[in-house]
């Protein structure tokens, strides 16, 4: 090779790699929102300006329901074809044809519409429209999909049979045969099995969100019963620390927040029942369809007693939470606004479905009309979420006077009576100083009624369609009904004397219901895997990801009903599959057949998320305080967290699990918004990890980072031993392993190096800051962080 | 072979080092061997350490930069080419802005009293409004009410100013003034969210997060969109976030309104116990540690790209302090901003630092005035209100116009001063004026816009935008389409459909253009 072919191929050779990743980044970027770029120009003015004109002003007397003169305008077939009068427009001659006249007005006997002109600038774009040759895609164009009833997601299922594969063997369980029966069509051997450490320090975060402690693993490790990994999995699916971390899983999708966000972010200081719910419901192994219907009804439910009705009126706190804009002076676009919040996040979190797009149009990709909209919009405007509606405005709670309030209430009163009696008996002027300010002090924090946030019903009334969304102009009404296109379960009968909430969650839950449990075990799946077999969880539309393993799916969705719904035995029932136990390990046949590893023929590697990080790191120093329940905010309920002071009212310091700290919108706290934690203000099932700079600046600077690196020290210098020891210590409690020699030289050196620089005098300070830094970097390894 | 790639990759490696594309890998891509390999070798060959890795990419880097900062529309459209081609959205045509400088006037100056002069009201004062007032107010306002301002005309364009701006009214001749803007929202939280998100009533991005997902970044140490003194009310966060878009587009804000501008940093950018040296000897064991778990860990892109996080953290950690650091500034141009008055030392100082990050090739730079106690929320005492607050502002925002004019960085820096709303002519009480979003003022200069303009006109009482009216979402898509961006292109997927930052609305104003 001459020399400068050498220089040549060693410059460019690098730029051949970083052209791929460019190139694949560029496939990314298409896939995820290149958007309307692929649109022709014609194309986008007839989709932004031309179809919304005509379905706000032709469609309703000449579209799919009624044919007025025999003229339908949804096509460019049927606008060609014309009705009685002919063709309705020429392409290319605009004064010529007759949709143009008719909207110019020009001929007294076909004025259109009848009922008001269009503006110049309307008529004057479907001039322009028609000019251009009447473009009008049948299908969107972008997506090259039709708004397609036909869709997968949106058909009844049956329970599929079990595929065969040749190596049964390595099957644990049949979801197993499911996953490998592709893998072995694609001639891809799966991982193996990973090694016992590795599984239960991933199954222990899998489950509670924390590392297991190094005796854990070392009893695991000893343990060689047949039964052992079960067992592990069920007393991890006992512990208290597995609700708390499922409980945010499903918190992620509920957009929980302690703060309303938006405009006014005043605190939502009852909001942390719900959140308690939330954890009790999911360790009592709560029927998933028994948890759906309390969160949309629990305040219609019978109740055997008090604590009954208080735990479902609870529940609902998953319709009141969302964000609210509580200054908005229209107050009848506020209560839609409501509405249509809820309305959203029902269908994402639930359906897997985007009802949002329809409040002012037909769905533009998913069969869901503004009828759809308006006909669900209905009975969460039948439930009343707010109290009142005047800036600011409040939002309703339940209240629950328990016994032990009624008493507080009642040492309350006695306390603000006896004081008024001692004023009264009172004449020294001095003293009754005192006493008025006492008094004052008294009755200005009257004790709080035990409240929570939910809904209750309110007026029952059906909707008219909002055109274009303006609540100022209305169209017809629509009963309230689900949409029919979601086929497969009856359509439930809303009575005209309840909101319809319990009547939907029933048609939610019914068995036959085509998306409900295949969303639900796909968040489940996703939550294990890292990712979901849709990987558009939280949209299972047409504009959605087809699911890498349908019948999977189906089959996972069925065996969850007839289990009753059960999430632990879900989790069982993955937990001891093989696939989920394989290792991270990726052939050479992976990286070329499935590089992407949409098979699952291996794990993959994830990075702790937000909470998993703090608590970690809090364990690990020995400081997590592990006390469960209860609120953390300071700022009473409703008051203001930021006003324009922007002074943060909000106490980060606690050392109890992250999952009980606040959650703040248009503010979370800086550690959490660094590490990805979801916007609390959008529902979120699966969760975006990024690796950006400023997260390696809180890992190099935080004092909390520094803070748990202390603590770390100090529990591994206090007890006696060599600094070979502690070292083993120290390996042992953050990655759960033994040190390789190496790593005890390098280690010894760099405590060396630094103990030297340090500028201290005393000789005990210069150990424990060395010690303490050695730490700092342990907490910030890669292995400590990320899970194989 | 592999012994010889190393050096040359870690030349080639910079322009791939920019934040938005190389920490973002997503998650599920698999780097070739190869890469990780030569990554490795690289490593170990580069037994110098950690620093000096740093300052190897950053030697490169600085070269590449110089092609970016290259000037004329040639250069424009290469520009454009190179950066679309590695995956980013924009630019869609040729830019005349590489960067905005937001001045935010937290809590809606008035109009009638600032750029906006109504012969009409000083001689009907204490009359009824001869016409409706808008449906939805915020509060109820009285009769008309006078400014207490005198206005003038000046420059060559004969703009008026009123006595509020003395500094001010000396750059018209570059202002481009649209006296007709409109909004929707009369409530400060809707409103501010509206004017920098384009949605009153939903979590969507901003627009610097916008900007910086359309174009990317321009340097590779520091964020390519930095938000100095933020008010963290009426929206928060939400209003300099990345909502949907990817993380590396969100607003890095420097301290928030809450604290004053020589206190205003990065959080975390320094370290509270270790000396450079000793954090850099970490930093070194840390790698250490993370490239020997490279080797035994299953392949996953972020291993490798959260080493190099902390290389680019690690020159952050030396960039950002030296862009804020203002005593490298000589005492002239320290006077010019302002910063040897009380009055306007603080507003002064954000403004310089916008001019340095705006140089540091930073592309939104949004600077907020935000009076602790009510900002420009004037509903009562007005004139004191008022007087105090422009008295702030007037000379830092002077000296930046000139500043950047002297320095040539005013052809491609495009400078927005507005607010949420502004203000009714109608008195609220006594002395004050109620919110209005139905017709108010904001100014562009600099970056394409057309200086010595008067575009649009409000009534005769200058409540509602009367001629030529350019509503937020307009003013948007006009910003965007000088930054060589197309508002209607400039769209992401999420959650089933495509978001644009002026949702399915706006009109580029083509005669705000120069």
């Amino acid at each position: 090779m001459s020399r400068l072919n050498r220089i040549l191929l060693i410059l460019v050779f690098p730029v051949i790699i970083f052209s791929v990743l460019s190139e694949i980044g560029a496939q990314e970027q298409l896939n995820s929102g290149a958007g309307q770029n692929d649109l022709s120009e014609p194309v986008r003015f007839f989709e932004n300006r031309i179809r919304p004109l005509l379905a706000e002003h032709c469609l309703k007397c000449h579209g799919p329901v009624k044919q007025w003169a025999g003229l339908r305008l949804d096509s460019r077939e049927s606008l060609l074809k014309g009705g009685d009068s002919g063709a309705a427009v020429i392409p290319g001659n605009a004064d010529e044809s007759l949709i143009i006249q008719a909207v110019r007005h020009e001929d007294e006997n076909l004025k259109m519409p009848q009922d008001s002109k269009l503006s110049d600038s309307e008529i004057d774009e479907l001039v322009q429209w028609v000019k251009l040759g009447v473009p009008f895609p049948e299908t969107v164009a972008r997506s090259g999909r039709t708004r397609d009833p036909e869709h997968w997601a949106f058909q009844a299922f049956e329970k599929p049979p079990v595929p065969a594969v040749q190596n049964a063997n390595r099957a644990a369980n049949e979801l197993d045969h499911f996953i490998m029966s592709p893998l072995e069509q694609a001639g891809i051997v799966p991982a193996p099995e990973a090694d016992r450490r590795t599984l239960i320090r991933r199954l222990t975060y899998d489950l509670t969100g924390l590392p297991p402690t190094p005796q854990e693993v070392q009893e695991f490790l000893a343990d060689t019963s047949a039964d052992a990994w079960p067992r592990l999995i069920d007393r991890l699916l006992d512990s208290a620390a597995y609700g708390e971390h499922w409980g945010r899983h499903w918190l992620d999708v509920a957009r929980y927040a302690d703060s309303n966000g938006l405009d006014e972010n005043i605190a939502h200081g009852n909001a942390w029942r719900y959140r308690d719910y939330v954890v009790s419901s999911v360790n009592s192994d709560k029927p998933i369809d028994r948890f759906i219907l309390e969160q949309l009804a629990g305040d219609l439910l019978p109740s055997a007693n008090e604590a009954e009705r208080r735990h479902y009126a609870t529940a609902t706190g998953f319709l009141a939470i969302g964000p609210k804009v509580l200054a908005e002076v229209n107050q009848t676009k506020m209560q839609m606004d409501i509405v249509d919040e809820q309305l959203d996040t029902f269908g994402r979190v639930f359906l897997g479905m985007t009802f949002g797009c329809a409040r002012c149009h037909d769905h533009k990709f998913d069969p869901i009309d503004t009828t759809d909209y308006y006909a669900l919009a209905g009975i969460f405007k039948s439930t009343r979420t707010m109290d009142t509606y005047t800036k600011v405005a409040k939002w309703h709670e339940h209240e629950f006077p328990t016994p032990e309030f009624q008493k507080v209430r009642t040492d309350y009163e006695n306390a603000v009576a006896s004081k008024k009696k001692q004023i009264e008996s009172t004449t020294a002027e001095a003293e009754l100083k005192t006493l008025r300010e006492e008094l004052a002090e008294l009755e200005k924090n009257p004790p709080e009624v035990p409240s929570a946030m939910g809904v209750t019903e309110d007026t029952i009334t059906d909707l008219a369609v909002h055109i274009r969304g303006n609540p100022l102009r209305l169209g017809d009404v629509v009963a309230r009904r689900t949409p029919p296109v979601v086929q497969g379960s009856e359509a439930p009968v809303f009575p005209a004397t309840e909101s319809g909430r319990r009547q939907l969650a029933d048609w939610l839950t019914h068995p036959k219901n085509p998306l409900t449990s295949r969303v639900f075990v796909n968040r489940v799946w996703r939550w294990h895997f890292g990712r979901g077999l849709v990987r558009t969880t939280d949209n299972f539309g047409i504009t959605g990801e087809q699911p890498s393993h349908p019948e999977l799916l189906n089959w996972l969705a069925c065996r969850f009903v007839e289990d009753g719904w059960s999430l632990k035995k879900l989790h069982r029932l993955i937990l001891t599959s093989a696939t989920w136990r394989q290792s991270a390990a990726q052939t050479a046949e992976m990286i070329e057949k499935d590089p992407e590893n949409r098979l699952f023929g291996r794990t993959l590697v994830r990075r702790l998320n937000a909470e998993e990080t703090r608590d970690s790191m809090l364990q690990v120093a020995g400081q997590l305080d592990r006390t469960m329940g209860g609120s953390l905010l300071k700022v009473k309920n409703r008051g203001y967290l930021f006003d324009h002071t922007s002074i943060d009212l909000t106490d980060y310091s606690s050392q109890r699990r992250s999952m009980y700290l606040p959650v703040i919108r248009n503010n979370v706290y800086d550690m959490f918004q660094l590490l990805d934690f979801p916007d609390p203000a959008l529902p979120t099932g699966d969760r975006a990890t990024t690796t950006v700079a400023p997260q390696a600046l809180l890992m190099m600077n935080s004092d909390f980072v520094m803070q748990c690196a202390d603590g770390l020290a100090d529990r591994v210098l206090k007890d006696g031993g060599s600094d070979m020891e502690k070292l083993q210590q120290l390996y042992w409690l953050t990655f759960g392993r033994e040190p390789g020699q190496s790593e005890l030289t390098a280690d010894t050196m760099f405590l060396a190096d630094i103990e030297k620089s340090l500028p201290d005098s005393d000789p005990g300070v210069r150990r424990q800051k060395s010690w303490s830094v050695l730490c700092h970097v342990m907490l910030a390894s890669n292995e400590f962080l990320y899970i194989q | 072979m592999s012994e010889s790639l190393p050096l040359p990759c870690e030349r080639t490696l910079p322009r791939e080092f920019t934040l938005p594309r190389e920490f973002t890998l997503p998650r599920e891509f698999t780097l070739p061997r190869e890469f990780t390999q030569s990554r490795r070798g690289l490593l170990r060959r580069a037994s110098v350490g950690f620093g000096s890795l740093a300052l190897a990419s950053m030697l490169a880097e600085q070269g590449g930069g110089r092609c970016l900062a290259t000037e004329g529309n040639a250069a424009a459209n290469k520009e454009a080419e190179t950066v679309a081609g590695s995956g980013i959205p924009g630019p869609h045509h040729v830019a005349r802005a590489k960067r905005i400088i937001f001045l935010f006037m937290s809590g809606g100056p008035s109009q009638v009293d600032t750029f906006d002069p109504k012969p009409l009201l000083i001689r009907d004062h204490g009359k009824p409004l001869p016409f409706d007032k808008p449906k939805v107010q915020f509060n109820s306002t009285g009769n008309l009410l006078k400014s207490p301002w005198r206005f003038r005309q000046y420059g060559e364009s004969g703009l008026w100013v009123s006595e509020l701006f003395p500094e001010m009214a000396n750059c018209v001749d570059d202002m481009c003034m649209i006296n007709s803007i409109y909004g929707t929202n009369p409530a400060h939280g809707g409103a501010v969210m509206k004017l920098h998100t384009g949605s009153d009533n939903f979590v969507r991005p901003g627009i610097g997060s916008w900007v910086s997902y359309g174009l990317g970044t321009d340097n590779s140490s520091l964020p390519s969109f930095v938000t100095i003194c933020p008010t963290l009310a009426f929206g928060g966060i939400n209003n300099w976030s990345a909502a949907f878009l990817p993380a590396v587009h969100q607003g890095t804000p420097l301290g928030d309104a809450s604290v004053p501008s020589d206190r205003a940093k990065v959080k975390y950018i320094s370290n509270s116990r270790l000396p450079a040296a000793l954090q850099k000897l970490q930093l070194q064991h840390l790698e250490r540690r993370n490239t020997e778990h490279l080797q035994h860990s299953a392949p996953e892109a972020s291993l490798d790209a959260r080493i190099r996080s902390f290389e680019l953290a690690f020159r952050m950690q030396s960039e950002i302090p030296k862009v804020e650091d203002l005593s490298q500034e000589s005492e002239a141009m320290q006077k010019l901003y302002g910063l040897d008055k009380p009055e306007t030392a603080n507003f002064g100082r954000m403004c310089l630092m916008a001019r340095r990050f705006a140089e540091a090739g930073v592309r939104f730079i949004q600077v907020t005035h935000n009076d602790s106690k009510v900002q420009w929320d004037q509903h009562s005492d007005l004139k004191a209100g008022h007087e105090k607050n422009a008295k702030e502002v007037d000379l830092p925002i002077a000296g930046l116009l000139k500043d950047l004019k002297a320095r040539g960085m005013l052809e491609d820096t495009l400078i927005w001063w507005g607010s949420e709303f502004g203000r009714t002519p109608t008195a609220e009480g006594n002395d004050g004026r109620d919110h209005n979003p139905e017709g108010f003022t904001m100014w562009l200069a600099g970056g394409g816009a057309k200086g010595g303009l008067r575009y649009g006109s409000t009534d005769d009482y200058g409540y509602f935008a009367a001629e030529n009216k350019v509503h937020i979402h307009d003013l948007h898509a006009t910003m965007l389409h000088l930054l060589g961006l197309d508002h209607e292109r400039l769209t992401y997927r999420h959650a089933g459909r495509d978001f644009r930052l002026t949702d399915v609305e706006g009109n580029v104003v083509h005669e705000l253009i120069g």
